[in-house]
């Protein structure tokens, strides 16, 4: 018996090692090991008044705030009965946008590439691929810039809450981000030429793939859960799908589904299941890179974000492009009266499907609150990819196979923060 | 031949991850090319090193960290960390005041780990304690998250009282208020709305104001504020509930209180 421990994994969000028994080469069983004990957020927020809850829920993690921020204010809206304006909804799908963009970019360029062209480090990356490290720097720093004019802040946006917005951008500022999105394009495109020459590990494994369906919407922040295996269910019927544990002694939650089988979230998952809904570029995009649907290759997840990159951009600039024309004195949040209530939301984030359930009294302070991230529903799953795909390397010297095994972590994309909150 | 090698040095910086949303560094890296030159003219130490030994005459220049430690692993990591640096600074609010998190030190502390776990066995649940409490700590980066400007515009001071053993820099006394005139953002407190602004250390550009969020003291008390006055004040906008709650999400609630209990001369 051999056992692979690597103490903490560079790069990714958040701490985590990985524990890996390895038997002549066959990986046994892999699992995620995390130390220390969570940050404990939805125990905070129960007893807190709702305008807290997104300035609490967003810092569960700095690189996903605007989702939390976003399903966090959805969850008490519905939960309340408020409704908001159409311009309110077009801002925050925006602020997602941005938040895709930035994310993605920040994943597939600066955490995963420099293991797949075996370069050493990000520094080293960006010496030696100037050009398109300048590409990946613009597209994600337009991607903040969309936050920042809506939300008042890249990370942990401030202006978002419960029944629209405190301040919105004037006709300057979207004027403005309708230019850079426009001018992004062509950039993004071209890095994405950049991506498709890039080779890809060969490993497939069957898998079911979840993620919100709504009619004519890629991403959507509400609608039906479906999957390429059939499930087809409303978000607020879900609990009875699939539900979260802990295993004992971890600090780590997951989720499994009626199968008690792993699942995948993300855009791997989003693509498989409705790539028909992306926009015209990123459709084109998709279709030149010749990949057979159903894809089971985790690693074409990192082509899929970049997929999803170009869809945000154009899809940014669409809704700049209506709301240039609104009243944007619509957003900003008028006075509501409200209910008690409790309901289960989602909203696709970039690293899949993020589920907040919410009760609220008739005070408006929080009852009761479960957060279920997408890496808390991957989990299991990467930890299935990963004991078969090191397993199918035949891969016998050690430092190989954690060198592999890192690699493959990285390109899964986790956020432990988000997974322990 | 030494003097000229000293020159041209550059930093040997540790940035630390202990447990937090990682905003911090992610505010560093947002940067961009900025980062990577920074990056660059910069060593950056891995985290192995704190581990090894050998290496422990080598120093440190700057150790940066994040967070509060939640574990015995991460306590340790920080003790070895103080050990092994010239100067520990702490990034943002959680690791200087105790964050969102430190919340949960104002509730029955069992319950808020029963809510989130079903497990608690095994899960440490002791009360949320700030970087300071185990280590001297030489400067502050305060507010959630840092500033990644005046990130910018601090280290070459840092690097620079470290090399020449001048005072360290500090954040001028001035209040949110300055800020909100500086940018003609109306005082919420002629609306009667409550607002931190006057207590609490300048230097975010007013950010949460600005987007229409009264300040809610992220980046700490200013240390010329009269506390006791302004919550005194305060309280005549707020219940003392909804002030306590205001003060508790970044940590802030222990200190007014400390402050408070001092009578004035």
């Amino acid at each position: 018996m051999n056992n692979i421990n690597i103490n903490h994994i560079r790069r990714i969000e958040g701490h985590t090692g990985f524990l890996a028994s390895v038997i002549n080469g066959d990986v046994k069983s892999a699992k995620m090991a995390m130390r220390g004990r969570g940050r404990l957020i939805e125990g905070v927020l129960i007893g807190r008044h709702y305008q807290d809850m997104p300035v609490i829920a967003e810092r569960i993690c700095g690189i996903c705030s605007v989702a939390h921020n976003i399903a966090s204010i959805k969850a008490v809206e519905d939960a309340m009965q408020i409704k908001v304006s159409e311009e309110t909804g077009k801002l925050r799908k925006a602020m997602m946008c941005g938040h895709f963009i930035n994310s993605h970019a920040m994943h597939l360029f600066f955490i995963t590439l420099s293991d797949l062209l075996d370069i050493e480090n990000d520094l080293k990356l960006a010496e030696e691929y100037s050009e398109e490290t300048a590409m990946a720097l613009k597209i994600r720093e337009y991607g903040m810039e969309i936050i920042k004019t809506i939300g008042g802040r890249a990370i942990h946006p401030i202006a978002n809450e419960v029944g629209g917005f405190k301040k919105v951008p004037s006709e300057e500022e979207i004027k403005n981000l309708i230019m850079q999105g426009e001018e992004l394009l062509p950039m993004a495109l071209k890095l994405s030429e950049f991506l498709k020459k890039i080779k890809m590990p060969d490993f497939s494994r069957p898998t079911e793939y979840i993620c919100l369906e709504k009619k004519g919407e890629y991403l959507a922040c509400d609608g039906d859960v479906v999957s390429n295996k059939g499930l087809h269910v409303h978000a607020d019927n879900l609990k009875n799908k699939f539900h979260e544990f802990q295993r004992p002694k971890e600090i780590l939650k997951r989720t499994e589904g009626d199968g008690k089988s792993s699942y995948m979230v993300g855009a791997i998952a989003r693509i498989n299941n409705q790539s028909d809904k992306l926009s015209m570029c990123a459709r084109k995009y998709l279709e030149s890179l010749n990949f057979k649907l159903p894809d089971y290759n985790p690693f074409h997840n990192i082509l899929y974000q970049m997929v999803e990159i170009i869809h945000c951009i154009e899809t940014s600039v669409k809704l700049m492009k209506e709301l240039a024309h609104a009243d944007m004195q619509n957003a900003l949040t008028k006075e509501f009266v409200f209910q008690e209530g409790s309901v289960n939301v989602a909203v696709e984030s970039p690293r899949g499907t993020l589920y907040y359930w919410v009760d609220v009294d008739g005070q408006g302070f929080i009852k009761n609150v479960n957060i279920i991230t997408p890496t808390a529903q991957f989990l299991t799953h990467m930890e299935d990819d990963v004991a078969a795909f090191v397993s199918g390397t035949a891969e016998k010297d050690k430092k190989q196979m954690e060198k592999k095994m890192r690699a493959f972590i990285r390109a899964y994309d986790p956020c432990v923060n988000c997974a322990a909150h | 031949m030494e003097s000229a090698e000293t020159k041209t040095k550059k930093p040997r910086i540790a940035i630390v991850n202990l447990a937090s949303c990682e905003g911090c560094q992610l505010a560093l890296l947002d940067l961009g090319e900025k980062f990577i030159n920074f990056a660059n003219n910069v060593e950056l130490v891995d985290l192995k090193f704190l581990e090894d030994e050998k290496n422990s005459r080598e120093k440190i220049d700057m150790a940066f960290v994040e967070g509060s430690p939640m574990s015995e692993a991460e306590k340790k990591t920080l003790l070895q960390l103080r050990e092994k640096s010239k100067l520990l600074i702490v990034l943002g609010n959680c690791a200087a005041m105790g964050g969102v998190p430190e919340i949960s030190n104002y509730r029955e502390q069992k319950q808020t780990a029963k809510h989130t776990y079903r497990y608690i066995h095994g899960i440490k649940n002791e009360p949320i304690q700030e970087v300071d409490n185990f280590v001297k700590v030489d400067f502050t980066f305060p507010g959630c998250p840092i500033s990644a400007e005046e990130f910018m515009e601090y280290f070459p001071m840092l690097w620079e009282s470290l090399e020449d053993g001048q005072d360290l820099p500090k954040i001028p006394d001035k209040s949110v208020c300055v800020e909100c005139k500086e940018k003609g953002i109306r005082c919420y407190l002629l609306d009667g709305k409550p607002c931190f602004g006057s207590m609490i250390l300048g230097g975010c550009s007013a950010v949460c104001p600005s987007a229409g969020l009264m300040c809610q003291g992220c980046r700490g008390l200013r240390p010329g504020a009269n506390v006791k006055n302004i919550s005194k004040g305060l309280k005549n906008m707020m219940t003392e509930e909804e002030f306590e709650n205001v003060a508790e999400i970044y940590g802030l609630r222990d200190d007014i209180e400390a402050k408070e209990k001092i009578m004035p001369l």
